[in-house]
């Protein structure tokens, strides 16, 4: 699903150079729910952001569901993160104005899907997170959680490939992080890839890979392989 | 495109208070650009209109009394007989009122006797029986004034003839013949029409240019009467001075109030034209400026609180273009918001300047020009910001603070 190759990135400015990834390699198979962790100032968000075409790198090469998305252009990006990709923020970042149905349908519209097809995914989404009855609500309405909840049904209206979750858990409280946690593994279940970018080692413990950065560098990640084990371990079944 | 309105509309309406002061702005530029634009036409219009007099060889003296002394009638007929028998001198009339100034009177005619009754703006002329010869204007139908028909100076007998200029003819007839007809003046007695002249811009007041009617009367209310002499080709300049000196002279209780010749009435009536189409321009450029400013002003505070909201607009697959056209199509919905009433406001003073001062009615052509150009400028103020808009990184989305 992702597969990172000596990827580099330098932040610049007129008296220092920040070198924010270096060498970074790293795959993700598909339906993986893989946790990126690592002290502040590690790389994390800079890996999210190329990682969700967010941003460009310097060096080495990007494989996304099978295309190299290294040299795109910016068109090519933008369609690549509408169709493929799924992002949920720490900050929720939902549009104040508009409500909970207009906010999923947003990454929709870009896709210039016909309005009955969008109208059935989002109800689908909403329906999913427990908000179908509030798609009229305004994001002041909710509570963080749900406005998190949200958030997730955005990501997941598109039906992406690839979830990438930057701290979503990050502004609210132990039990709604736990909901949220619920639901992005609900979501995993169904077979979506998820990399969730988060400093909480017991929100790390919960994805089925750990893989830790420091300095910019992959310090430690098991081997894509034993994901089917983990799996297995999580389901309490043996992988054989 | 049509897709993206509801919930830019919806959003709009969460948050209407810069918007609506924004369309409300609009609206009103609207209003003035439109009826500006069609005023400058009427004015350019009136420029190069002939002004169907001859205003190579005619000039005017104006007689101001000083005293209780001074005879008026008695005056009037020693100048003109004076001027009448001047070497180089056409012929002379007594007036109130000159051809392309505001020196003159304007007044209302009706079909009918009333207040109410519909009635069309005019500006006249109070002439004697060689008022159109002094002009150098034909007739095209009926008859000169006779000379027992001119009210003499000082009295208040009543005047029951005029004669029109074929413009005011059509617009107060405009399905008969107006010779022999009846118009009213208020509430006062008919005026017969005995003569239609071939169009001539009198005095220039709040009537259109060559809604004319010249009274048989020899002016003199107050003192006051202005001597029209028409001279042979190349004659003027002497006439004028020679009878400069002469009635300076002659009268022991009047003063010459001013001469005028009327190549420098239509110079002037040309400037004023040009002047007014000038200042109306400007005024209105200014408006669609600081009406740009604000449409500016509003994209610009909207890209700057709204900068995460793009990045993550941009994050879920919005394009730089997509981020353009949203700003582009909020300032249509504004704009829109803002020409409709406009529109209206701009009709309405639009018949209120038909009524008031007898400009013709508005061309909707106008009214449809006047939005598309404030709606070209509008999107054109807002193409900076929206440009700019574009220019947020997606990566801002990430941004925590």
């Amino acid at each position: 699903m992702l597969r990172m190759q000596d990827i580099s990135k330098i932040y610049r400015t007129d008296l220092i150079e920040t070198h924010a990834l270096r060498d970074f390699s790293l795959r993700v198979g598909q339906g993986e729910f893989v946790a990126v962790s690592g002290p502040s100032g590690s790389g994390k968000t800079t890996f999210l952001t190329i990682a969700g075409l967010l941003e460009n790198f310097d060096t080495g090469t990007y494989e996304l569901d099978g295309r190299d998305v290294s040299r795109l252009t910016d068109d090519g990006r933008s369609r690549i993160r509408n169709e493929k990709i799924g992002f949920i923020f720490q900050g929720f970042n939902l549009i104040p104005d508009l409500d909970l149905f207009d906010n999923v349908d947003v990454p929709l519209r870009y896709r210039r899907m016909k309005a009955d097809e969008r109208r059935k995914r989002i109800e689908s989404a909403l329906d999913l997170v427990g908000l179908a009855s509030r798609m009229k609500h305004l994001p002041s309405q909710l509570s963080g959680g749900q406005q998190q909840r949200v958030a997730i049904a955005r990501a997941i209206a598109g039906d992406p490939a690839l979830i990438l979750a930057d701290e979503p858990t990050g502004n609210l409280d132990s039990l709604m992080a736990r909901q949220i946690m619920d639901l992005l593994e609900k979501i995993n279940d169904m077979g979506t890839t998820i990399v969730l970018v988060t400093h909480d080692p017991e929100l790390a413990r919960r994805a089925q890979r750990n893989i830790h950065i420091v300095d910019g560098l992959v310090i430690d990640s098991p081997p894509y392989e034993a994901r089917e084990s983990q799996r297995a371990a999580r389901a309490g079944t043996s992988p054989d | 495109m049509s897709t993206n309105i509801r919930p830019l509309l919806s959003a709009l309406r969460r948050n209407p208070t810069g918007a609506l002061l924004v369309a409300v702005q609009v609206a009103i530029t609207l209003a003035v650009l439109v009826n500006a634009a069609w005023i400058v036409a009427q004015r350019i219009e009136k420029i190069e209109q002939p002004t169907g007099i001859d205003t190579r060889d005619t000039f005017e003296i104006d007689i101001l009394g000083l005293s209780k002394r001074f005879e008026v009638a008695q005056a009037e007929s020693e100048d003109l007989a004076y001027l009448r028998g001047l070497p180089g001198v056409v012929t002379a009339t007594a007036t109130l009122g000159t051809p392309l100034t505001l020196n003159g009177g304007d007044t209302d005619l009706a079909r009918s006797p009333g207040t109410d009754a519909p009635s069309l703006p005019a500006n006249f002329l109070e002439v004697g029986d060689q008022g159109l010869r002094a002009l150098e204007v034909p007739l095209v139908a009926g008859r000169n004034f006779r000379a027992g028909e001119i009210r003499p100076a000082g009295k208040h007998t009543p005047i029951s003839e005029v004669i029109i200029t074929r413009s005011l003819a059509r617009a107060l007839f405009a399905h008969g013949n107006a010779l022999g007809q009846a118009v009213y003046e208020d509430n006062n007695d008919p005026l017969t029409i005995i003569g239609i002249t071939r169009d001539f811009m009198g005095p220039q007041l709040g009537a259109p240019a060559y809604n004319t009617v010249l009274l048989p009367e020899m002016p003199g209310e107050g003192g006051f009467y202005g001597l029209l002499v028409r001279a042979r080709p190349g004659m003027r300049a002497t006439v004028l001075r020679e009878a400069k000196e002469h009635i300076g002279a002659s009268h022991r209780h009047a003063v010459i109030a001013e001469t005028m010749t009327l190549t420098s009435a239509k110079r002037q009536f040309e400037a004023n034209n040009r002047n007014m189409a000038i200042f109306l321009t400007s005024v209105t450029a200014l408006m669609v400026a600081v009406c740009c400013l604000g449409i500016f002003g509003l994209t610009t505070f909207n890209v700057s609180s709204r900068t995460r909201q793009i990045g993550t607009r941009r994050a879920l697959g919005a394009r730089k273009r997509d981020v353009v056209r949203h700003f582009m199509l909020e300032n249509s919905l504004i704009l829109a918001a803002g020409a409709l009433p406009g529109a209206v406001l701009a009709l309405a003073v639009g018949n209120w300047l038909t009524a008031r001062y007898g400009l013709p009615r508005l061309d909707l052509a106008y009214l449809a020009g006047g939005i598309v150009v404030l709606w070209g400028t509008g999107l054109l103020a807002a193409w900076q910001p929206a440009r700019r808009a574009a220019g947020i990184p997606p990566s801002v989305a990430t941004r925590t603070i």
